[in-house]
Parts: structure tokens; sequence; C-alpha cells
């Protein structure tokens, strides 16, 4: 094996951040990599026999695309509660008390006082939220139209992480071949190759996008339709998969407003002052601020910067003492009139445009117990009289 | 050029180049043209180009971080400023 070593240009830690994220995606030839932001290093591990010239060059253009460079990227904080806080291993205490149990890169389950949590989270967030906004419930499938997809430019923006869906040819010897050969070696990925039908479904990367396909060509009352669902969603996310902060499959709960631009806005802000209540009322150590999405692509820097300057996406971090670091837990994101144009939804005449806010269920529990850790007693008042109240309520 | 005859240039250009509907109610100087859906984030870009080549005038990218540019009158004060080196 070799390494390739890489002097870098001092930088934000958010820059070494973005880096560090896109890293995993830059060659399937890496084996590790890692940022040492005192010497300003980056040292990649690859496969022997790698190009390292070609992933040298990867790796620049990498650098070039998370450079903040004359765009700058606006920083705001709308709250910042910060409180001591015990540090705690949540994930190997989930472990330990077998409350989870991984089942493959980034998949888990969850039982126990974690099933309680994420169950109470979701019941908290229908129960305020979408009853505050009168959101009409919907049930999506799990799976979205990678037609729909690309309507929603999430391809152009988010390549890295779709996991695809396929099935095999409908073709009797493959099915018959694909069967047999289960049954007397077993199944290995080899024995797809060639097997299957073309790819024109994915797994939902994100909760809102069926509730845009859902009311293509729509002609909406005034002021617009509110609604709430919760997907089981998937990203591929590389080496970055990490404890129940970074999955492959996790939950989202979202409420999502299509509708005047004004209402939409107006619901948004609202629906933000709910969430610094509840932060507040279960004591959460957090930074409600201005942010932007991964963008895997070479206009990251466009992107990203437009998306802060209108504030457009804002996240709920919440420290994780353990990891000395902080995880987003709620966002809450205007997309103007992207999903309005891209389906033909109106609202009186124009273009409607869309907002949602959406909660990482998973990433609340791991939260929860990492801040609080697993003794209900010990908890914020605020978190023990919701879950105490919850537990009765189930329990009739 | 006065600050009023960019405002003028600028609000024609958004209604044709961005098939702004005649009376629509919701269209005004005053309007937020990202929230209100009139312009997008490809379209801040050729709006950003339109401004610095129709009214020769240089807007960084840190302008855009530094004061808002978002209704038509903003871009029209701060176009107009720039153009007087006041900005």
């Amino acid at each position: 094996m070799g390494n390739l070593v890489v002097n870098l240009d001092s930088g934000s830690t958010e820059y070494f951040e973005q880096v560090r994220y896109a890293l995993t995606f830059l060659s399937e030839d890496v084996v590790s990599y890692e940022i040492n932001e005192a010497t300003l290093q980056l040292t990649v591990e690859l496969r022997p026999g790698t190009d390292m010239y070609l992933v040298g060059t990867r790796v620049a253009q990498l650098l070039e695309r998370y450079k903040p460079g004359e765009f700058g990227m606006k920083s705001v904080v709308y709250f910042d509660q910060r409180r001591e806080l015990p540090v705690i291993d949540a994930w190997a205490g989930l472990l330990e008390r077998r409350w989870a149990t991984q089942v493959g890169e980034g998949h888990v389950i969850l039982r126990g006082l974690a099933a309680q949590l994420f169950a109470l989270v979701d019941h908290k967030i229908c129960s305020v939220f979408a009853k505050e906004f009168g959101a009409e419930a919907e049930v999506f499938p799990s799976t979205i139209k990678s037609e729909t997809l690309q309507r929603c430019n999430h391809f152009t923006s988010f390549p890295e992480h779709m996991d695809f869906v396929a099935h095999l040819k409908q073709d009797l010897d493959v099915l018959s071949g694909f069967s047999a050969s289960c049954r007397s070696q077993g199944w290995s990925p080899s024995l797809h190759e060639g097997k299957m039908n073309q790819h024109d479904f994915a797994i939902c990367p994100s909760c809102c996008y069926h509730a845009y396909e859902g009311m293509a060509g729509w002609a909406l009352d005034n002021p617009g339709r509110c609604i709430t669902a919760i997907l089981s969603c998937h990203r591929y996310e590389g080496a970055n998969h990490k404890s129940l902060s970074r999955l492959r499959c996790f939950n989202m709960r979202e409420v999502i407003w299509v509708g005047q631009p004004s209402w939409v806005i107006a619901n948004r802000a609202r629906a933000e002052v709910l969430m610094h209540e509840w932060a507040k009322d279960w004591e959460l150590s957090c930074v409600f601020r201005a942010s932007n999405d991964p963008f895997f692509t070479d206009d990251f820097a466009v992107k990203a910067s437009f998306q802060r300057q209108q504030e457009a996406k804002r996240e709920l971090r919440v420290d994780i003492p353990f990891d000395g670091n902080n995880i987003s837990i709620f966002s809450s994101n205007f997309h103007a009139a992207t999903f309005g144009n891209a389906f033909g939804i109106t609202v009186g005449g124009r273009s409607a445009v869309s907002g949602c806010v959406g909660w990482g269920c998973e990433r609340w529990v791991f939260a929860l117990l990492s801040q609080f850790g697993f003794e209900p007693g010990n908890w914020p008042r605020g978190l023990k009289r919701d879950f105490n109240a919850f537990a009765e309520r189930i329990s009739h | 050029m006065e600050r009023d005859e960019i405002a003028n240039a600028l609000r024609a250009h958004i209604v044709e180049r961005y098939a702004v509907p005649e009376g629509d109610p919701d269209f005004n100087d005053d309007v937020h043209l990202f929230d209100y859906g009139y312009v997008d984030s490809f379209g801040a870009v050729d709006l950003i180009s339109y401004v610095q080549e129709t009214f020769s005038v240089e807007v960084a990218q840190a302008d855009l971080i530094a004061y808002s540019l978002n209704t038509v009158n903003e871009i029209a004060s701060f176009t107009a400023l720039r153009q007087r080196g006041e900005l």
C-alpha cells in the first residue's frame, strides 16, 4: 500500500469537515484517509498499484471545490443554548444493552429505550407541529422513480449517496439460474452480473419529494396545503457511516408546506419558534444556525453560498460530547418555487413555493442518550415529563 | 444612471426573463425575488451577470454576503451607489 500526502492551505473547521465528508467518495482505491488540522496535511492510504497521480488530481479537484474562495459563507446563529454535559458513549451503551444491533453498513435495529425514545420524538412532532399546522397525514412509498429525482435536480446535487433499486430480469432462465446458483453456492453479488433489469427506481433519499410528485399538476386552493409524513430514507455515505449519527437507512419525519409564499414563509418561521421552545423545554445543548447542504458537485460554492445567503437551510445542531462534535437533528428548508415549477403545482395562478421542516429520528435518539444518558430519572424535567406521559399513554 | 432608471430597467428585465405574469398581484419592487419564486439559484447568477453587464458595475461574490440584494429596490440602490463609487 502507498500513502499520498497532500499539503493543505489553512482553512476553517467547516472547510475541513466538508473535505473530510467528501473524501470517502474520491476513489474505490482509497483505503483510509486522515486530515491533520495541526500540520495541515492530508494523508490518503491507497491500495497497492493505485495510480497516485490520478488520485492526487482528484484530491486537488475536491480541495478546490470546497475552498470558500471569494464566495464566503454567511454565518447566522438564531439561538445558542449550551450547557455542561457529561461525556457518555451512547453507541457503546446501546450495543451493550442490546437496544441497538447493527445489521449492515449504516443499518441499525433499535429496541428497548431507544425504540421508546424514537416513538416519543415522532409523537411529539405529530402532537405539536402537525397539530399546530393542521397537517394532513400522507403515507409514502419507500422507493421513488429515478425520473422524479431527476425532476427534483437531486442527481445534479447529490449523486454520491443514491441507493438505486433494480430487480432481476423477467426471464425464466435468469430467474431459475439465479435461484439455482443461490441454492448450490450461496448468494454473492457476482450472481447479479448481467441479470438485472435497468434501474428505474431509487430508495428515497429524502422524505418530501413524494409530496410534490403527488401533487403534480394540481392547482391548490389558497393559501396552500400542509402535509406530514414519516419515511425510511437511504443515503449511502461510504466511510462516513457511524453509530446512529450517520446511517445509510434512517427515518425522517417532515412537515411540508406547498402554497403561497407568505403563508409558507410564516409557517416555517412559526415551526422554528416551536422548535426553539422544544429545545429549551428538553434542555438540549445545541445551536440553531444557517447551514448548507453538502452538494457533491463542482458548483458546490455557488449553490452552498446562495443557500446560506438566502438562509434557505437552517439546522438545529446538538452537541455530542463523546465525539467532541455536533450533529443536525432538525432542519428547516425553504425551496422557493423549485418544486412548484418542477411539478407544475400552482396557487392563485402562479407557481406554488414550498418549505419543509424535518427531524432525523435515529439522530434524536442518539443525541438524547449522548447528552442525558440511559437513566430516565436523571433526564431534564421536560423530557422526563413527556417520556412518562407517553409511556402512560401507550400502556393503556 | 439614476436609481429609478436602474429600477425600471431591472424590473422590465425580470418580468421578461423570468416570465412574470402580467398583473401578478405579488410582484412589486419590494417583493423578495427568491422567496417568492420569481428567481431561483440559477437565475440569481444570471441576474447578477445582467446587472454587471447592463449597468457596468462590479458585483463580487462577497457583495452577495455583505449586502441584501433580494428585491428590485435593493439591487437598484446597490447598483446606483456602486456606480457612483459610494460602495
